[in-house]
């Protein structure tokens, strides 16, 4: 089940990553003042491997990834400063954050080059149309074919996808599946343009533990039959263990490490990432005491000076953690991490 | 965003209790506000129509007949004065019909007073008085102008006001306290009873409405005092509101008798009557009253609509929809336009309601943050 | 689906049982009963005395000495079986004649202000929503206020006013005068088409308000589900996916209230008819409840209520048509 990732790879560096992000910073305009529930998150996602952003809810993983599909609401701002380089499907790198959301560019590379699952398969299909007919939109969207054509690729679609009996599934509505399923024919109707990204914002994460698991094998599989990149979202270390090559930890809409996962699962630098994985429960350790990250995350109003997550840290040094944010710091491995145990020296600004 | 320690104004927000986080959101709503004060001051106006009006809405002014209104003024071409004033009136032919018409005598002047004595009449049934809040030194003062019959109708929108408003909450509450009861009994048991409650508003629902109370009204007998019928009407009125609040009852009750916390007071041991009014019931209180707000418009008209038609409340009882009697065909508004002026005061109620209603309801959304 | 057909035409039936026996209670309310009113009216204005006698002989001959339930089985079994709603004592002839074109007036009134409503609503309503705090959604927003403010027959009154003051002509009535009595054709149907308007707008009026609103509210709540971010992730053009998701479940809550708004144009239009003096059957209720001439104001209760009734039956087929997840408990 375990995908081999056990060694680390600086060749990665060498390629040329799909999507790179630099310095994202999204704000909302709201009636209490502007907030920034994203503020300065860089990553990468080289071709063929798998993102996955973990972090509690609050922390900006997904107005990240809207802000790369443009599917941000209208009171967002995306700072100028922001970097959104993505490779097209059909050659040439564009900024995302320099195109219009409206624009015809924009919509090809929406579900033509980057697809999107969401967390609730019910209500992303919409109720009153088929299966079929949202798919034949897509593909139909995106690829030069014509209506019989688009059915046959859909049907095809829903059988690589695991669902029996394609044929028939695809004029069903979608009330008349179950949960997997539902997000199996999402998946379907996401690859079915041949997309080079795919972001699953929390795929699984309304699903029984058993379709879960089928669900993020699927996600493997088609992975490397299609050679696509992914990016995984998800507040469920044991989830990002299963599916991610690389993975960044985020709070409060900075990431606060970043590197392989095997490397971060096994030895994580960030208090943050420890507590998150000490609240993880193991098997091998059943009897083991849970350890909750203490405290509750701050409201988006109210951000801590600082590293933001000093008030809920237990190694914080007053006059310093709560003084000023932490520089990345490369810790050799292929591994960033903000935080002033960590290199401290050249942390403090 | 860098010292943004809780305050004690954050303190404050989160340990309120729901009611004051609906009020501060309901102070911070304007036009509510706005539509909470007109409304206020209407029932107040009303509620002290004996006061607040020169006359009684039944005294004749046989030398003003259908004038038009008399706005005070402080200026004509004899000078200025302090004291606001009105012409004296006098009676003229009119040259082309040759009836006789009332026309203002500019040489005449007819000082405003403030409290002053003149009809006496029994203040809330409480005493005896005979103050009036304005009149004039001599002959009458009619601010809206006068009726066919040289009635004030100033004083008689004041009475007016006070009728057709607390028709409104008399049948309002008359109908809440049928939906509480229907709907509670459908919505916390359920199963046959529910199903036969709702085949009964569903019938209810499909009659048209004011044929319906038309059919019901027509009943009264003609020989009912006033004090009859409008019991009667609030009543029948009163049957307006209840089958749609019902449903909204029933529906909270249905969806809120699932959640665990009502499971919870019942493994506890709670009877019904207190899983109803302590758990349920507090649940939704903001809700209905907001349901209640907007229902009250349609009470208000309805009543209107009924007694202008001559189907609802009889003569000399005085109603908004009574008054617009009187302007119930071009002829009347083309010779009289004044007798519009109710007119204004019903939209300007049902406006205020409606807006109040709106801003309640967002107020009292709990999963509003702010607006 | 021919299942769902006939299980909701079974509950329409119900309900118009019930609904007939509700309008016989109505019948039966005002003090005295229809001999008392019969000889009242027609021996008294003769000027001959009404003894109790005969007014026990008019009983009989009308049936009314019978219990309440044989009297209700008589009435309705007259209606059912020969479509004989009995006699108008008022008018002095049969309701069914008295009724006549009427029915088709008001039918024709009906459908006219139907169309109109959501002729303006639904595109409007929807348009207000996409672009949510705009002037145009401001506007909108303060006609819906008023058009709950300001009850039709004042619209009507207004309208009048207007009408005699700017073109010095009435707008009263469904026919010119030249046409009221004319048979049939081509220029009479025009000419009431023509007249069809003003009524058609002052009853729309209010109705229109209200379903703005909720066109508007619940494309706002469709507007944010996750199914359209899904759609827009897929890269459909906005147009396009408006009309194709949000605005086609924004009409559901429109037509699932048909028979709602049926029901609110019958309500108004005594009293609109009255205004602008209109030859329909809520004027013709309005006379009969004041003369208390109950076989007419009980006809035409009933054949109020079951245009309703069918309006809502119509309504549920439309529903189960459009959305494909009614099917499912309708069986």
């Amino acid at each position: 089940m375990r995908k081999p990732q056990t060694q680390t790879r600086p060749s990665d560096t060498e390629m040329e990553p799909l999507v790179e992000i630099e310095d994202l910073r999204v704000s909302f305009r709201t009636d209490e003042g502007l907030i920034t529930p994203v503020d300065g998150v860089s990553f990468s996602v080289p071709r063929g491997k798998t993102l996955g952003i973990v972090g509690e809810s609050g922390s900006g993983k997904s107005v990240s990834t809207k802000a790369l599909m443009k599917l941000l609401p209208q009171t967002a701002i995306i700072d100028p400063g922001s970097r959104m380089r993505f490779t097209r499907k059909a050659g040439g790198v564009v900024d995302i954050a320099r195109l219009g959301a409206g624009t015809r560019e924009m919509r090809d590379i929406r579900g033509g080059d980057i697809a999107m699952i969401f967390q609730e398969p019910m209500a992303s299909f919409s109720p009153v149309w088929t299966i079929g007919n949202q798919m034949i939109e897509a593909i139909r969207l995106h690829r030069a074919v014509g209506k019989a054509k688009a059915r046959e690729i859909a049907i095809d679609m829903l059988e690589r996808v695991g669902i029996s009996n394609p044929d028939m599934r695809v004029d069903q509505y979608p009330h008349e599946m179950s949960g997997g399923m539902r997000q199996r024919c999402m998946i379907a109707l996401a690859l079915s343009t041949n997309p080079s990204l795919l972001i699953a914002d929390e795929p699984t994460t309304a699903l029984d533990v058993t379709i879960q698991a089928q669900i993020l094998d699927l996600m493997n599989d088609i992975q490397s039959e299609l050679d696509m990149s992914i990016i995984f979202i998800t507040h469920d270390m044991g989830v990002i263990a299963h599916v991610a090559d690389e993975v960044a930890v985020m709070y409060l809409g900075r990431i606060v490490e970043r590197g392989p996962t095997a490397e971060v699962i096994h030895n994580p630098k960030h208090p943050y990432t420890k507590g998150l994985l000490a609240a993880l429960p193991d098997l091998d350790h059943i009897d083991r005491r849970l350890v909750p990250v203490g405290g509750d995350i701050p409201g988006p109003m109210n951000r801590p000076a600082g590293c933001a997550f000093h008030p809920r840290c237990d190694q914080f040094t007053s006059g310093l953690c709560d003084a000023a944010i932490p520089h990345y710091t490369d810790t050799g491995d292929g591994r960033e991490v903000s935080c002033f145990l960590v290199g401290q020296d050249e942390g403090a600004r | 965003m860098s010292d943004n320690t809780p305050t004690e104004r954050d303190n404050k927000y989160y340990t309120a209790s729901q009611w004051q986080l609906i009020w501060w959101r309901f102070l911070r709503h304007r036009p509510a506000m706005t539509g909470g004060i007109v409304l206020l001051m209407m029932a107040f106006w009303g509620l002290f129509a004996d006061f607040m009006t020169p006359y009684s809405g039944t005294n004749r002014d046989r030398d003003y007949v259908l004038g038009p209104p008399q706005i005070p003024q402080f200026w004509d071409h004899n000078g200025f004065s302090v004291r606001p004033f009105l012409h004296g009136v006098k009676t003229e032919r009119d040259p082309e019909t040759l009836r006789k018409i009332a026309v203002p005598d500019p040489e005449t002047r007819r000082y405003v007073e403030f409290f002053v004595r003149g009809e006496s009449y029994s203040f809330l049934g409480l005493f005896e008085s005979d103050r009036h809040l304005f009149g004039v030194s001599e002959g009458k003062i009619h601010l809206f102008g006068t009726d066919d019959l040289g009635r004030d109708l100033y004083s008689r929108t004041a009475f007016a006001t006070a009728t057709s408003m607390s028709i409104g909450v008399i049948g309002v509450v008359l109908s809440f306290v049928l939906a509480l009861i229907i709907g509670g009994i459908a919505g916390y048991w359920g199963g046959y009873i529910d199903y036969g409650i709702q085949r009964l508003t569903e019938i209810v629902r499909v009659i048209p409405v004011i044929p319906l109370f038309m059919g019901l009204t027509a009943a009264f007998p003609q020989n009912w005092t006033n004090i009859q019928v409008y019991l009667a009407m609030t009543l029948v009125l009163g049957l307006i509101g209840w089958p749609t609040l019902a449903r909204r009852v029933r529906s909270h009750l249905l969806t809120q008798r699932n959640e665990d916390y009502v499971l919870a007071a019942e493994l506890s041991g709670a009877s019904p009557r207190r899983v109803i009014g302590r758990h349920l019931l507090p649940s939704f209180t903001s809700y209905i009253i907001v349901d209640l707000v907007i229902t009250f418009p349609y009470v208000i008209l309805s009543e209107t609509a009924l007694s202008f038609i001559g189907l609802g409340l009889r003569p000399p009882s005085i109603s908004w929809g009574l008054l617009l009697q009187g302007a119930q065909n071009v002829r009347s508004i083309e010779q009289a336009p004044w007798m519009f002026i109710p007119a204004i005061f019903v939209v300007i109620a049902v406006l205020a309601f409606t807006v109040l209603g709106d801003g309640l309801r967002d107020a009292a959304d709990p999963y509003q943050v702010s607006n | 689906m021919i299942s769902f057909v006939l299980q909701r035409l079974a509950g329409l039936i119900v309900t118009m049982f019930f609904v007939s026996v509700m309008v016989f209670v109505i019948m039966e309310l005002p003090p005295g009963d229809y001999a008392e009113r019969y000889a009242f009216r027609k021996l008294a204005a003769t000027g001959t005395q009404v003894t109790e006698a005969d007014i026990d002989t008019l009983r009989v001959r009308f049936g009314l000495d019978e219990p309440a339930p044989v009297r209700y089985v008589n009435w309705i079994s007259g209606i059912v079986l020969r479509g004989d709603f009995g006699q108008s004592f008022a008018f002095e002839t049969s309701v069914n004649k008295l009724i006549g074109d009427r029915i088709w007036l008001t039918l024709a009134l009906l459908f006219a202000t139907l169309f109109l409503t959501y002729l303006i609503s639904i595109p409007i309503g929807i348009y207000a929503a996409v672009r949510r705090q705009s002037v145009a959604d401001y506007s909108l927003t303060i006609f819906s206020y008023l058009g709950l403010a300001l009850p039709n027959f004042l619209l009507a009154l207004v309208l009048l006013y207007l009408s005699v003051k700017i073109f010095d002509s009435s707008i009263g009535g469904l026919f010119s005068p030249a046409y009221i009595d004319a048979p049939w054709c081509l220029a009479k149907l025009g000419d009431l088409l023509q007249h069809l308007f003003v009524p058609a707008i002052v009853l729309a009026w209010s109705a229109t308000a209200f379903q703005l609103q909720t066109v508007r509210a619940t494309m706002l709540d469709e507007l944010n589900k996750l199914s359209v971010t899904a759609a827009r992730a897929r890269g459909l053009p906005e147009w396009k996916l408006i009309l194709k998701y949000p605005a086609r479940l924004a009409i559901n809550p429109v037509v699932s209230s048909i028979g709602f708004d049926g029901n609110r144009v019958f309500s108004e239009l005594p009293i609109v008819a009255v205004v602008l003096a209109l030859p329909e059957m809520g004027e013709l209720l309005l006379k009969s409840f004041i003369d208390l001439d109950t076989n007419v104001a009980g006809a035409l209760l009933l054949l109020l209520t079951l245009f309703i009734v069918v309006m809502n039956f119509v309504s549920d087929i439309l529903l189960a048509l459009l959305d494909p997840r009614i099917k499912l408990e309708g069986g």
